[in-house]
């Protein structure tokens, strides 16, 4: 018996030791003579105790850890994790020890882990390898895409086109800068050697640029639309050119934007990953593995979409996108971004069945497979586990708590696509349809989605020529002071008037300003035709202030002060004939940028008023500290003021709160003679409405101030 | 004899095994090799006429493979945290890991900025590493592969040690 235990000890390269007394670390040996282990511990070939000593630190370390479990009257055991020792002949050897606890026996095995030793470090080392070069890929292109975006945003003589060809031959890798018909204006030398076609003749040799477009129009399902939409991206691309070309592209492309939303460039960063790719081949688990999240990876993704297809059977395809993930990433750094990304696939993959499958498939963006799903309302079940996963809230390492909200895609096969590409297409076009949102929201793809992404492109193109055209105008709708019942402002309201369908309500065209930030043209027009109006009115000897509304875009953006400050100068308007109105909502969102922003107007002379107060969740204590002057309670709470109660209530507590706080109240959308007598009987200081006027061109204000006031 | 355990800390494939390699048997080998676990070397020095047995325990490299493990810290008597100029990220993690190890000891610690043989990184930025200066009781440049300072680096944390 003690033959045949020995003999299976000694297969699994193990010595079991039994500990003959605790505190003075002394052992006697109850199985395994192998040779590693004589040489690990000589007195063993004696079998008398022992002493294990200072000669072997770590072993003597771990027994500090042991004696808590030997100490125990319960069965337990603790591991050391790997050491490697060596022995006195040179021997190298890789070890892990157990202390275990086992029917009041205490015992210390100890195990020559060589096997499992080479295995991991071959795992590891490639991993870690593959880690360095992506962190260093990713720092590098950061800090190149930085640097050239703000060259070509504000191109100067300083910065020429020698500077660009000067910075981007520092590189390192391929740089190419395309203008909006993908022509290369400038490219590295990087980019020369990357693309290098030797056995090509001059009529065959394709252009870096020419060659990267192909393949993305051959690999990548979201090309159009990120072309389209004129949208970042970054993936892999495998380039092959017979004979002997087999190439591994890190791929990033960055659009450059001017302020009519046009791509002026695109700046293309290529980074040769061949090596990575074959370190990753070496490794089976790395090669269809995320790296970060260990989810399974975009090529895995495919893999198993194909597989998928191949089978036959309905399923839906979901693609998650992370709102404003970029916003995150600059506000709590790339490591708390990776921890998300690593935190939300982790919730995700729990939220869904184990048949079901699951990928990173972008920088922000997982996709799942719904393997048993095959009608919409199931989905709609499943996708409902799978917010209700993400909506609950992260922290960072620091423990701040925050929410994240993400825009789904969702897809059937086959009802709507086929075959993988064409569903990966419609998914990521129903997730890019619904972001914009801060709200978590789910797509399904439909013809809709498809015809409204097509009629968003069209306004879009039809805003461009707008802002160019100047086929804006505002209109002006009076604000009446119910002391005086005197016109004391107006809000200048944004018309558009489209040459061939005639005016365009702001309703169906703000949204895609918003969408593809050519709000921030519009809005300084905007601003400069009220400073024009407000400066005019004066000159008439009318002191109105005219209300500009601000979007929440435009609160974002870091020239709105100078550029208010800018017109204010060259129309020579007095600061006090202006108010900015702001929503409520970017009022929580985005308070510290917002308080900066209207701390810096205010003290410039305009005053602030706060627009459809009572639809957001702005706090009391936000608004006490906020520097503003006016509240506009929405129209949706004056509507039925004379008839409901809670309506009654609601203006009523309104106008109190914020009295207390010294802010004025505007009621907007007063349209009957009760509604207006309700909120002069409430010390409403002023209203705002058709019972006096719909909004009106300059003239026709002007007449009207003349009657009225 | 004396003896001192001290610790070799920082993020993966920084050169801490290069290091050790070089201060314990003078050889230094380009091939990077990752380390797994913990790897103990011994070395007789001799400070001030005494000689001094240092028990060098080269940690397996923090990183998400392998997070930081204060366990290894216990009875250390000083630490010696590794970082690399051609990778900025590693100075700012190599002060993490000391934010971490300061949590569970108290002893001397010395930053070593390794592979001062190559170029430092386009973005190496040595205000920052200025900055840092105070976390540590000395800052040294050093090279595993000329053997530039890693004597030093050693030879400096026994001092500190024997004056703590």
């Amino acid at each position: 018996m003690t033959t045949l235990l020995n003999n299976i000890i000694n297969s699994f390269e193990q010595v079991v030791l039994e500990v003959v007394d605790t505190k003075e670390d002394i052992f006697r040996l109850v199985a395994g003579d192998c040779n590693w282990c004589k040489g690990l511990f000589p007195f063993t070939i004696s079998h008398e105790s022992f002493l294990i000593c200072e000669d072997s630190p770590f072993l003597k370390d771990f027994l500090i850890d042991a004696k808590l479990i030997w100490s125990d009257t319960h069965n337990a055991r603790i591991k050391s994790g790997f050491w490697t020792e060596v022995t006195d002949d040179g021997v190298e050897l890789h070890l892990e020890a157990i202390a275990i606890k086992q029917n009041q026996q205490n015992l210390l095995v100890v195990s020559n882990q060589s096997e499992e030793f080479r295995l991991r470090q071959n795992t590891l080392q490639s991993a870690r390898e593959l880690v360095l070069f992506n962190d260093q890929l990713l720092e590098r292109n950061e800090y190149f895409q930085v640097r050239l975006l703000t060259i070509l945003k504000n191109p100067t003589e300083k910065n020429s086109v020698s500077t660009l060809v000067e910075i981007i031959e520092k590189a390192g890798f391929a740089v190419l800068i395309v203008d909006s018909d993908l022509i290369t204006t400038v490219s590295n030398s990087a980019a020369e050697t990357l693309f290098d076609q030797i056995s090509s003749s001059v009529e065959e040799f394709e252009k870096p640029i020419d060659i990267i477009i192909k393949l993305l129009k051959d690999q990548l399902p979201e090309y159009e639309r990120i072309m389209s939409t004129k949208s970042s991206w970054e993936g892999e691309l495998c380039w092959m050119s017979p004979p002997a070309t087999l190439k591994w592209l890190k791929v990033s492309l960055y659009p450059v934007k001017n302020e009519f939303n046009e791509v002026t460039n695109w700046i293309v960063f290529a980074n040769d990953i061949s090596n990575i790719k074959y370190l990753v081949q070496r490794n089976e688990q790395l090669a269809f593995q995320d790296m970060l999240t260990e989810l399974p990876n975009r090529l895995s993704f495919w893999q198993a979409l194909e597989k998928q297809v191949m089978l036959g059977k309905p399923f839906y395809l979901l693609y998650i996108d992370i709102n404003n993930f970029r916003r995150h990433n600059e506000f709590f750094g790339h490591d708390e971004g990776d921890k998300l990304l690593i935190e939300l696939g982790n919730r995700i993959k729990n939220s869904i069945k184990e048949t079901d499958i699951i990928g990173r498939v972008g920088g922000d963006e997982f996709a799942v497979i719904l393997t048993q799903i095959d009608n919409q309302e199931d989905c709609e079940k499943a996708v409902e586990y799978i917010l209700n996963s993400t909506q609950m809230p992260f922290s960072t390492c620091q423990s701040a708590s925050f929410n994240v909200s993400v825009s789904i895609g969702a897809a059937n096969f086959p009802l709507n696509a086929n075959n993988a590409e064409e569903l990966m297409k419609f998914v990521d076009l129903s997730t890019y349809n619904g972001k914009g949102n801060i709200k978590n929201s789910l797509q399904f793809y439909s013809q809709r989605i498809k015809d409204e992404s097509h009629h968003l492109i069209t306004i879009e193109h039809d805003l461009k020529s707008a802002i160019k055209n100047e086929e804006f105008d505002l209109f002006l709708q009076p604000i009446v002071n119910l002391k005086d019942n005197k016109v004391m402002k107006a809000e200048a309201l944004l018309r558009w008037c489209h040459p061939e369908k005639g005016m365009i309500s702001p309703a169906e065209f703000i949204p895609v300003a918003e969408k593809s930030e050519l709000i921030i043209t519009i809005g300084k027009w905007v601003i400069a035709r009220s400073c024009y109006l407000a400066q005019q009115l004066s000159k008439m000897g009318h002191e109105i202030k005219i209300t500009m509304n601000l979007s929440p875009v435009q609160v974002l953006d870091e020239n709105l002060y100078s550029y208010l400050y800018k017109c204010i100068k060259d129309y020579d308007v007095v600061p006090s004939l202006l108010e900015l109105e702001v929503t409520e909502g970017i009022l929580v969102d985005d308070y510290t940028k917002v308080e900066n922003l209207l701390n810096k107007v205010r003290s410039l002379g305009l005053s602030v008023s706060v627009d459809d107060f009572g639809t957001g969740y702005s706090s009391l204590s936000h608004l006490k500290k906020l520097p503003l002057d006016f509240l506009k309670i929405d129209r949706a709470f004056v509507k039925d003021i004379a008839n409901d109660d809670n309506d009654k209530a609601i203006v009523k507590a309104v106008i109190a709160m914020a009295h207390n706080l010294n802010l004025g109240v505007i009621a907007e959308g007063v349209e009957t003679q009760d509604q207006l007598d309700f909120l002069t009987e409430h010390y409403c200081d002023s209203v705002q409405g058709y019972l006096f006027s719909k909004p009106v061109n300059f003239d026709a204000f002007v007449a009207l101030l003349k009657e009225l006031n | 004899m004396i003896q001192k355990k001290i610790c070799l800390l920082g993020s993966s494939n920084v050169g801490k095994t290069s290091l050790v390699k070089q201060f314990v048997e003078g050889i230094f080998n380009e091939k990077y090799l990752t380390t797994i676990g913990v790897k103990i070397d011994k070395k007789v020095v001799v400070f001030e006429n005494e000689q001094v047995k240092l028990m060098v325990w080269d940690i397996e490299g923090s990183d998400r493979y392998n997070p930081f493990q204060e366990k290894y810290l216990r009875g250390c008597s000083g630490y010696i945290v590794v970082s690399d100029r051609t990778r900025s990220s590693s100075l700012s993690e190599a002060v993490e890991i000391h934010m971490l190890a300061r949590k569970v000891i108290d002893c001397p610690v010395i930053l070593a900025v390794n592979k001062y043989d190559l170029p430092a990184t386009w973005n190496w930025n040595d205000d920052g590493l200025q900055d840092h200066h105070n976390l540590f009781d000395e800052v040294f440049d050093t090279s595993a592969k000329s053997g530039e300072n890693v004597e030093n680096i050693f030879l400096k944390l026994v001092e500190l040690m024997l004056k703590d």
